[in-house]
């Protein structure tokens, strides 16, 4: 298993090391938010050619909600964590093509077609730990901007400034290779057997 | 002197936040067992940092994972248990104190399914299930905030007179949809007969009992063990990247019912939210979990 750390934002060279299963620590700028009218709100900005708030541009854009509010100094993030990635499936080889984005991440992984398109364009999936806010939410060292406020908190557009963030595992790699689909084939190819084996148990009890 | 509308309100409130920041002590020795019996290295890895993530959010008193789910309670009450105010509204009140006073404060997620509408209050909220206990002189409230991540996958279908096998059948099914997506390690919880709406209910009954505890029913104590086993050969592993750690439990509930048997399966992630308390006339509160 190989642990890798890796500056923000990613090369595609970088991004092209990495294999599925290797696990990444990451410092630097990425942009997170949990929200679906998020996403659509993109959409419509890239299908207009209308600029984002926050160039995404060869970033890292990750399924992570977070709580985001005013404070004395401006915008402060309070705690951050993941959400399921294939929520967002239809969206993401679009903005993975578009923005050549260099990483995306949530939890759960993403689907077929967006480890497609992560393959032309140079992306990885990162997993991140679900249940992991304490550990995540310490790796925030500031906050860059936070956009899209008239969303509720975990829907907004969030960029931070981490530090050592991870580890993260890489889910989906820049190769085609993804943990999701190869794992959910050896399971269904299994199940015959594993169906023969209830049955024989059941006969038979251990 | 009985149970009061203020005992009840208080306790759902720091039910609530404790399952937040705490999961629950049978659940981290569970993960600890299977840190031993895992043979995957990155399985191992985040298993470990599963267990670093729950002793910090204890130990600094902040919530183990963002999503803070929608209230959901569970509530026995003792038929010899006198009760004093609106019990029902000191649920809902304990709620909103909650929202009011905890720290960090938890996102919006009570949601209107007709307009994705998202805050803190909403139709039917908290979703309380009653049920009466004859001659306990107590009351047990049960907490289990419920959210998205493992919500998702739970299922529903009505067989006719099925054998153990399209049971167990039907289970795999549903834990292959789910595949890596529930935040496994997972509770598996399964209900078998009774009506649409029992049904559902055991099921869920089934995934908030402790690990250690099987069905007194030797079927279905047999049925528990095999299938346990069955899911962890899928592979699918902590945070569904691989491994042999899929669930760390199944659990299954049976009740009588018609020809038409209702099967249904539920999950709750690897942090296994679930707190409760036990409420007495005299005015004592004993946190079971």
């Amino acid at each position: 298993m190989i642990t890798h750390r890796m500056r923000l934002p990613l090369s595609e060279a970088d991004v092209r090391t990495l294999r599925a299963g290797d696990l990444v620590i990451l410092d630097g700028e990425m942009t997170i938010t949990a929200g679906l009218p998020t996403h659509q709100r993109i959409q419509e900005h890239l299908d207009a050619d209308q600029p984002l708030p926050v160039d995404l541009s060869g970033g890292a854009l990750f399924h992570l909600g977070s709580y985001s509010q005013d404070g004395p100094d401006g915008f402060e993030v309070l705690y951050m964590n993941p959400t399921t990635s294939t929520r967002f499936n239809a969206y993401m080889p679009g903005f993975i093509r578009k923005l050549g984005l260099r990483a995306v991440g949530g939890k759960g992984g993403l689907d077929r077609a967006c480890a497609t398109a992560m393959q032309e364009a140079g992306c990885v999936y990162l997993s991140f730990l679900g249940g992991g806010c304490p550990l995540l939410s310490e790796a925030i060292t500031g906050v860059v901007a936070v956009h899209w406020t008239d969303l509720i908190a975990h829907f907004r557009l969030v960029t931070l400034r981490v530090a050592g963030l991870g580890p993260l595992t890489v889910g989906i790699d820049a190769h085609g290779s993804s943990l999701y689909d190869t794992l959910h084939e050896d399971a269904a190819a299994r199940m015959a057997g594993i169906m023969a084996e209830l049955r024989a148990e059941r006969e038979s009890p251990l | 002197m009985g149970v009061t509308y203020e005992q009840v309100r208080r306790v759902s409130a720091e039910l609530y936040g404790a399952a937040l920041k705490k999961v629950p002590d049978n659940t981290l020795d569970a993960l600890r067992g299977a840190i031993e019996t895992e043979t995957h290295e990155l399985a191992r890895q985040t298993l470990q940092i599963m267990l670093r993530s729950a002793e910090k959010a204890e130990r600094e008193d902040k919530l183990v994972c963002s999503d803070s789910g929608v209230p959901v309670y569970v509530v026995e009450i003792g038929t010899a248990v006198p009760m004093e105010g609106d019990i029902k509204r000191a649920i809902k009140d304990g709620f909103a104190d909650l929202v009011g006073t905890i720290r960090p404060p938890i996102l919006k997620h009570v949601t209107n399914p007709l307009t994705n509408e998202r805050g803190y209050v909403g139709k039917d909220m908290p979703i309380v299930t009653w049920d009466l206990v004859d001659g306990a002189d107590w009351i047990d409230i049960t907490c289990s905030p419920k959210a998205l991540g493992s919500g998702r996958w739970a299922a529903l279908e009505i067989f006719t007179y099925p054998s153990l096998e399209v049971i167990e059948g039907y289970v795999m099914e549903c834990v292959m949809k789910a595949g890596s997506q529930h935040c496994p390690p997972v509770v598996i919880g399964v209900g078998i007969g009774g009506t649409f709406d029992h049904c559902a209910k055991i099921a869920k009954q089934a995934v908030l009992r402790p690990f250690g505890q099987t069905n007194p029913e030797p079927i279905l104590a047999a049925m528990e063990q095999r299938l346990l086993r069955a899911v962890n050969k899928t592979g699918f592993g902590p945070m569904g990247t691989g491994g042999d750690t899929t669930a760390l439990g199944v659990h299954v509930e049976f009740a009588a019912g018609h020809g038409f048997t209702p099967v249904a399966v539920c999950f709750n992630c690897w942090i296994n939210r679930r707190t409760s308390a036990r409420l007495y006339g005299d005015g004592r509160v004993e946190r079971l979990e």
